[in-house]
């Protein structure tokens, strides 16, 4: 055995006993903190590097309290879970639950439940952060494409997209600025490569067809989700979640039992063998927020679990095509419209357009919740507008003068620029 | 005053003064309290962005040109309970807060409106009705637990879309996936469902066995298909709540129905379009349901209606994914708005002091004269009662 993997194995025993600590710790915690925390642990394996560092330090943060202070900073929330009667709830303590979040929501107390929880995370981030400062934040880019077959005006497009960014005119085939930032020499890939960061959550691929997986051959250095590639596995959850009768017990029974099981058969090939990915498609299914049914939801919600679970580098979110809902069977939208309904599918060019400006906004929107949002940079193209949105930081603008027009290899030359920048070249 | 509402007032009152010299003229006699009718539409999440406000006029023609001249309306009515369909629709109906299962496995703890009616007034069966288009209602909302009341006392409960969803679903089941738009191939299957044994989900009548629908009910819901059948409008589920509702008016003339829509229910699947749709759908039917009323001598003059979005919809940029949900707890999902129109109405204004919903209850109590009852709400300012 060699060094290094001598060394990386004492890692893994340390960490697995820092894991089991945790356990101890969360017991300590008021009843309501335990689900999230003990099903983060259950998790461990599938989670990705980011959450399983945020973990890590809140759990550290909370060590590093004394005990007569954790009391103290615990109280509060104590006596309100008492107020609120947690004690005779059907309260899982293992993982969320359903049953869990609507106990909690239908309590008189639970918006002052929720600023206390939020106090305790805050104070709790604080102590971890004076023991261990964080590192600092990374550029980042996010990447959201209307394609050429959505209709958009010019005039209205980017009304509801605030005074962040501004307008540009793309001055060429604006579908080649993804192909030169996802292939060639100076690429996304390559350069998070170069950078280290090579783990597939720092770069991810979400498409409401395949056009992103195309560009970037398969790129084994991505998290690539196909909404079009997954339709068979898509088919099969939906028809189980729509098993779920009309009881929240019963629902999470067989949430779970989705969860569970092995759904090896229906997996792309491109996804097999991973498990953090797999598990955090079957998570997005169940979920909701319409990843089932609509691909634009899709990838709106995939683009924004992404960004709050794993933090990546870069993300690129293509939205598309739904077609129009059919005569009768639209009724049941949240129905496999193929099984129910022989008509064949027609698109709904308008109402897509609709959509996936909203969700584009969205996933922008999604970024900025973070601290991370103020190192990234932001592109929406809408191909058939030959037009886009840019949100450049502050730090990266230099030598960019904001032109009202870009050909698409200067804006790939910019974004490229962007990621490059070191982060203590911001300040 | 903050900005938007300022904005809202402002655009809501142009509206009124635009039109108030074509609104016709409102004062008149009162009828007697037994023939007072009381409808309440409630229509799932819409923010006030989407509805009254600059940027959603145009999915409200009706509610803003033609209603909004006549009413009273309320621009702040605020949801102050927990913002899920079963909770906030029993809270309207009971006047008290209710905080129960999200799904309606329990009944509301105290009594609905349907109840205290029916109990104070000797009111049949036949003159309470709750028909909604929302799937995730049970039967449980048209009484409460409580002993002295209870399903005796309440309301008939139909959930049309539901039947029309199971009739779809049931024929895929069967392998008879629904093969072209013509109407009447879907007939049969409605039908088949209707003539079933089982009724969990879809209805359910105070009169007879819970698991089946008496034949009066049936006949209506039978000439609503068929009307569904006939009508060349989009077959949503909102249409065929309505035209359910329809029949239950004509042939039943309830002192007391509330009907809920729900297409703009498909927020929650992510299509901000098609709950547009869904808004825009709703707005053509509290208009129609209301130049129906005016036509009906049992109606005419003898009704108020009430009608009010559940909540408003989460903000955009929320970690509850914005307008996709209802459960943020911000303003955007509490605050919304409400119309009344017709007998309570004496003069058409704009009242700007917040209202809850549970003032509702205590309002539409006192159009029917009940008295001494337990309430969280005061009655709303603006009407005749």
């Amino acid at each position: 055995m060699t060094m290094p993997m001598l060394s990386e194995q004492r890692s893994q025993r340390a960490e697995a006993a820092e894991i089991t600590s945790y356990s101890v710790l969360i017991k300590r915690l008021p009843v309501t903190l335990r689900p999230a925390l003990n099903g983060q642990l259950a998790e461990w394996e599938t989670l990705f590097p980011f959450e399983r560092r945020r973990t890590q330090e809140f759990m550290r943060g909370v060590a590093s309290f004394d005990p007569p202070a954790l009391d103290a900073l615990l109280e509060p929330l104590r006596r309100l879970e008492a107020k609120m009667g947690v004690e005779r709830w059907d309260f899982s303590q293992t993982a969320d639950t359903m049953e869990n979040a609507s106990l909690l929501a239908r309590s008189a107390f639970y918006a002052e439940w929720r600023g206390e929880v939020q106090r305790i995370y805050e104070a709790v981030e604080a102590a971890a952060h004076a023991s261990v400062p964080p590192p600092a934040l990374q550029p980042r880019l996010i990447v959201a494409i209307l394609p050429e077959s959505l209709p958009f005006e010019r005039a209205t497009l980017w009304k509801k997209w605030g005074d962040r960014g501004a307008e540009l005119s793309i001055d060429g085939d604006a579908a080649r600025i993804a192909e030169l930032l996802l292939r060639g020499p100076s690429s996304v890939p390559g350069l998070l490569a170069q950078q280290g960061n090579g783990e597939i959550s720092d770069l991810w691929l979400i498409d409401a067809g395949s056009r992103l997986s195309a560009i970037s051959a398969g790129s084994s250095a991505a998290s690539s989700l196909d909404y079009m590639a997954l339709r068979a596995l898509r088919d099969q959850v939906l028809a189980q979640v729509n098993t779920v009768p009309k009881s929240i017990e019963v629902t999470d029974q067989t949430l779970t039992a989705i969860r569970n099981k092995n759904w090896d058969p229906w997996w792309p090939a491109e996804l097999s063998g991973q498990a953090p990915l797999c598990k955090f498609v079957i998570d997005l299914y169940l979920s909701g927020n319409g990843a089932l049914i609509f691909s634009n939801a899709f990838v709106e919600w995939a683009a924004s679990e992404a960004i709050r679970r794993a933090r990546p580098r870069v993300l690129f979110a293509r939205f598309g095509l739904r077609a129009k809902p059919k005569a009768f069977t639209g009724i049941a939208i949240f129905e496999n419209q193929q099984r129910i309904s022989a008509l064949p599918d027609v698109d709904d060019p308008q109402g897509s357009a609709v959509d996936a400006s909203v969700l584009a906004r969205y996933t922008l929107l999604a970024a900025q919740r973070y601290p991370e949002g103020a190192q990234t940079a932001f592109l929406c193209i809408a191909e058939s507008a030959q037009n886009a949105y840019l949100i450049l930081p502050e730090a990266s603008k230099t030598g960019w003068t904001s032109p009202n027009k870009a050909t698409p290899e200067q804006i790939a030359a910019l974004l490229i620029h962007h990621l490059s920048t070191q982060p203590n070249d911001s300040g | 005053m903050d900005l938007t509402r300022r904005e809202l007032l402002s655009a809501a009152a142009a509206l009124l003064v635009e039109q108030w010299a074509a609104a016709r003229a409102i004062a008149g006699r009162s009828p007697a309290t037994t023939d007072r009718k009381v409808v309440v539409v409630t229509c799932g999440g819409m923010r006030r962005e989407d509805t009254f406000a600059d940027s959603g006029f145009g999915n409200i023609p009706h509610l803003c040109r033609d209603l909004l001249p006549q009413s009273v309306f309320y621009p702040f009515l605020r949801n102050n309970g927990v913002t899920s369909h079963f909770n906030t629709i029993s809270s309207v109906l009971t006047g008290n807060w209710q905080r129960l299962d999200d799904w309606g496995k329990t009944p509301p703890t105290s009594p609905t409106l349907f109840e205290y009616l029916r109990k104070a007034m000797h009111l049949g069966q036949d003159q309470a009705w709750f028909i909604s288009s929302n799937k995730a209602l049970t039967s449980q909302i048209g009484a409460s637990s409580v002993s002295s009341f209870g399903p005796a006392f309440g309301a008939n409960v139909i959930f049309p879309k539901q039947l029309l969803i199971s009739a779809v679903v049931h024929a895929a089941e069967q392998g008879r996936a629904v093969h072209s738009a013509d109407r009447a191939t879907v007939q049969p299957e409605i039908v088949a469902i209707l003539n079933g044994d089982n009724y969990d989900g879809l209805g359910w009548s105070v009169g007879g066995d819970s698991s089946s629908l008496d034949k009066l009910t049936l006949g209506t819901i039978q000439q609503a298909i068929e009307d569904l059948i006939r009508t060349s409008v989009p077959a949503t589920g909102d249409e065929f709540t309505y035209l359910v509702a329809v029949e239950v008016i004509k042939r039943f003339a309830p002192s007391l129905l509330a009907i809920t829509f729900s297409d703009m229910e498909v927020a929650h699947f992510g299509s901000y379009s098609l709950h547009l749709s869904g808004i825009t759908t709703v707005d053509r039917l509290v208009y129609e349901l209301w130049n129906l009323l005016q036509t009906l001598p049992a109606y005419r003059e003898k009704t108020t209606l009430f009608v009010l979005p559940e909540f408003g919809r989460d903000l955009d940029g929320s970690n509850t994914n914005g307008f996709f949900n209802h459960r943020q707890g911000s303003e955007s999902t509490r605050i919304t708005w409400m119309m009344c129109l017709g007998d309570a109405v004496r003069r058409a204004q704009i009242m700007e002091d917040p209202i809850e919903q549970t003032d509702i209850c205590p309002t539409i109590a006192g159009l029917f004269e009940l008295k001494k009852l337990d309430l969280a709400g005061k009655p709303l300012p603006g009407l005749w009662l």
